[in-house]
């Protein structure tokens, strides 16, 4: 069940005021039923998983808690990475060994088993992980409660695309009755609201272009190639920070606070700054489950470097079972690589030329440089292979500038294309907006007739001028394939 | 047990008006960005503005219905009111649901359906459209959840996913109508087609033997069972007609369907589908295609479809002087 779709609008509206209005024992069970539900809409055969996931966590964590074991926890880790071995890279792997043997002239070509691939996989399995790791260092105590173990790794809000819960956020939230908050409930619609607009009017939109683009570079001019680029840089983010922002809209109309995932990525300053603001529950998960564990930035800086490289690329396999992923993950640890040996080198540059790093023209020109670095990185990503990639950034650099189609034949006409320079500016405003206070919880206080007027333009929006339903190529959120 | 912090009735019912309001402005803009239906089917504004309980016969079916039978034509020639109530390959599922829903203001004495939707697949072409534009209520659920296509149910449910990406083209026209006006019409659900077959020289009309499964057959006189108990409970006589047309079905056909809708509640089987002669048609004048008659074929057949419905026995029921007025007024702008 997707956010955006009148099953979610029929069911939200149910599993809320069944919330609120059932007596507080009752509303875990009630809450963990609904969220079993909404996963069961996504597929009933990925049911079993979630609760034999669940079973493991539970299990595991209490036998945790009760003598240690650095065997049980290693034990129940590596099940969970194995299990995401078969799920989701067995294909990947044997293609690896076929092109490995192929190499030394060998020929072997398995037949690559049809496994399904559990909606939202990646994201309870870390959560799981994260929460016995976090059991056995002792920073969180084993959940007695089977049913609140459960909705922390099945909160139906977070539960097909995260963002990935800790234990010590979520479970004292579970422990909690949270009764009907009005502001809460109104903060919580506006966010949805901003994350559905931001989803149809721009990430989907954006979406025909760069698709068309990317399925045939060679038929577009070089501007429109590198265009659809950058396109796909704001696509990416606002389809997955638009289901960031219904996830946390969802959860905060029922009084839940889940953590923050995205912080304005474009406007960091540095790509080791974009990684602090770019999906932080996987950015903090990696830095606190394998980064540090790793020896982190304590062993050296040539270490550090390939302990970055490491978790880049181990992050880019979580993305996608593919080497252009992995490439992708790479190419942003060697960003961040690059960035930490030259920066001394920079400085005296900057120094030399008596640029202060403070002032606005610097803060724009490394935004730049983020917004170009990245958008190369994306372009692994969106491509689908290395080869596919390779191919976008030759036809980047043809002399060929525009194709005579135009934007009609990158799949936007002139009125879309309108459609999306508004909500792009829109974006930008909301964004800068951002910096200084929380937009959602401000319009949520405003007057009521400002607040109706808001609420009611941004939904009119999406419902008119969104890109979905007949006539549209309707994106499926694009960090459900994760 | 912790007591339950009471709630606000101030707030819960401000969350009311707001989805009220939300509703009201996403109505508006579907009003605005649905196009109008004039033609080509069921009108349903223009039928729910017929005075109640005024219609004598009520015609139903497919394209065949609305290109074939002017309720104007009829009643000049009869006296017999009448209405259309069909759609483009409307099936006989969804047909169901239009005569439950036109019962809410009409209790014609016979119900008249012409029968080629029997053969019709479990879905056809124009389901956005014939169950689209039905009113609001338990009807228009029922035949989207019965009767429409999976994957066309939202859409269905939620016209603003069928027609949005309409803004593009919007007119003035389209924003004038925002609030529908029931207004009553002249064409009483008939489409009048302009144009004549060119095929009539190529040889008469062509026999087919049934297209869909017998499994699909089945399904159709379920679904046509349930339209004649519906009749019976609501004592309305129901008659299957084939209109006249050069796409026929074999005898046998025609033979088995009129005795599988006996059975199922139909009061007769009339089979005009080769009686051009009979009625008074030409085929070379009075065919738009294969299939369909034009605007003069259709005033002939009407006009001779009331003279039958007359000899059945039906009668005209009175009219007060303004409805009848407004018969005559369709009387004559069909005869002008």
């Amino acid at each position: 069940m997707s956010f955006l779709t009148l099953a979610y609008f029929g069911f939200f509206p149910v599993a809320a005021v069944g919330y609120f209005f059932l007596p507080a024992r009752g509303k875990n069970i009630w809450l963990l039923g609904c969220s079993w539900f909404f996963y069961l809409c996504a597929g009933a055969e990925y049911v079993p998983f979630l609760i034999l996931t669940t079973l493991l966590t539970y299990l595991v964590g209490l036998r945790l808690a009760g003598r240690g074991g650095r065997g049980t926890l290693t034990a129940a880790l590596a099940v969970f990475v194995a299990a995401l071995g078969v799920f989701k890279y067995l294909g990947f792997g044997m293609s690896l060994v076929k092109d490995a043997l192929a190499l030394v002239g060998l020929d072997w070509s398995a037949r690559v088993p049809k496994l399904l691939l559990p909606a939202g996989i990646s994201f309870y399995f870390f959560t799981a992980m994260g929460y016995l790791i976090d059991v056995y260092r002792g920073r969180q105590e084993a959940e007695r409660s089977f049913t609140r173990c459960a909705l922390l790794l099945a909160f139906f809000p977070a539960l097909l695309s995260g963002p990935i819960g800790r234990g010590r956020d979520l479970l004292p939230q579970f422990a909690q009755s949270h009764p009907f908050d009005y502001v809460a409930l109104r903060e919580g619609f506006v966010r949805f609201l901003w994350g559905a607009c931001k989803k149809l009017l721009l990430a989907d939109r954006l979406a025909v272009m760069v698709n068309t683009v990317f399925a045939g570079p060679e038929k577009f001019g070089a501007a429109q190639v590198v265009l659809a680029a950058c396109a796909f840089s704001i696509q990416i983010y606002c389809d997955f920070s638009a289901y960031t922002d219904m996830a946390l809209g969802s959860a905060r109309a029922m009084g839940f606070t889940l953590a923050e995932n995205f912080r304005t990525p474009y406007f960091a300053r540095s790509i080791a700054d974009f990684w602090r603001r770019w999906h932080m529950s996987l950015s903090t998960w990696f830095r606190d489950y394998l980064y540090i564990p790793l020896g982190g930035s304590r062993k050296g800086r040539g270490r550090t470097y390939l302990n970055l490289l490491i978790v880049f690329a181990v992050s880019g396999l979580w993305h996608g079972a593919a080497a252009s992923f992995v490439v992708w993950g790479l190419l942003n640890g060697l960003y961040q690589v690059a960035g930490a040996v030259t920066k001394p080198g920079r400085t005296k540059v900057r120094r030399v030329l008596r640029l202060s790093e403070d002032t606005k023209l610097s803060a724009l020109w490394q935004m730049g440089c983020v917004f170009v670095l990245s958008t190369v990185a994306w372009v692994f990503f969106q491509a689908g292979s290395v080869g596919g990639a390779l191919a976008v950034f030759r036809n980047m650099v043809k002399p060929v500038l525009w194709d005579v189609g135009g934007l009609a034949a990158m799949g936007l006409d002139r009125k879309e294309a309108a459609v999306a320079g508004v909500a792009l500016l829109a974006l930008l405003g909301v964004d800068v907006w951002s910096l200084s206070e929380r937009p959602c919880k401000r319009v949520a206080t405003l007057p009521r007739a400002a607040r109706w007027a808001v609420c009611l333009m941004l939904l009119l929006a999406a419902a008119v001028f969104g890109s979905y339903g007949t006539g549209y190529d309707a994106q499926s959120f694009i960090y459900f394939r994760f | 047990m912790e007591r339950q912090p009471r709630v606000s009735r101030h707030e819960w019912a401000w969350c009311v008006a707001f989805v009220a309001a939300a509703a009201l402005l996403l109505g508006v803009a579907t009003n605005i960005l649905r196009p109008a239906r004039e033609a080509f089917g069921s009108t349903w504004n223009a039928y729910l503005a017929e005075p109640r309980d005024t219609v004598d016969v009520l015609f139903l079916g497919s394209s065949y219905a609305y290109c074939d039978w002017n309720p104007g034509a009829m009643y000049d020639e009869s006296g017999l009111t009448g209405y259309v109530m069909a759609g483009g390959e409307q099936t006989v599922g969804v047909t169901y649901y239009y005569l439950k829903e036109a019962l809410k203001t009409q209790s014609p004495k016979v119900v008249v359906l012409e029968g080629s939707s029997l053969f019709f697949d479990r879905y056809e072409s124009f389901t956005q459209i014939n169950v689209g534009y039905m009113p609001w209520g338990l009807n228009r659920v029922g035949a989207i959840l019965e009767y429409a296509e999976p994957e066309k149910r939202e859409g269905l449910f939620v016209d603003l996913i069928f027609y949005h990406d309409r803004w593009k083209e919007l007119t003035r026209g389209d924003v004038q109508q925002a609030i529908p006006i029931r207004q009553r019409d002249h064409l009483k659900g008939h489409t009048a087609m302009d144009g004549v077959y060119d095929g009539v020289a190529g040889g008469g009309p062509y026999l087919s033997e049934m297209r869909q499964s017998e499994e699909i057959y089945q399904q159709n006189l379920e679904d046509f069972a349930r339209l004649g108990a519906l009749c019976q409970e609501e004592g309305i006589d129901l008659i299957v007609a084939i209109a006249p047309t050069y796409s026929q079905y074999t005898p046998e056909v025609y033979q088995r369907l009129e005795r599988d809708v006996r059975e199922r509640g139909a009061t007769r089987l009339v089979n005009w589908a080769d009686s051009f002669e009979e009625i008074g048609l030409d085929p070379s004048r009075h065919l738009y295609d294969g299939g369909h008659l034009n605007q003069e074929g259709a005033k002939v057949f009407s006009g001779y479809t009331g003279d039958y419905l007359l000899s059945l026995g039906y009668r005209p029921q009175p009219q007060t002087e303004e409805n009848a007025a407004a018969w005559q007024a369709t009387a004559e702008y069909w005869r002008s």
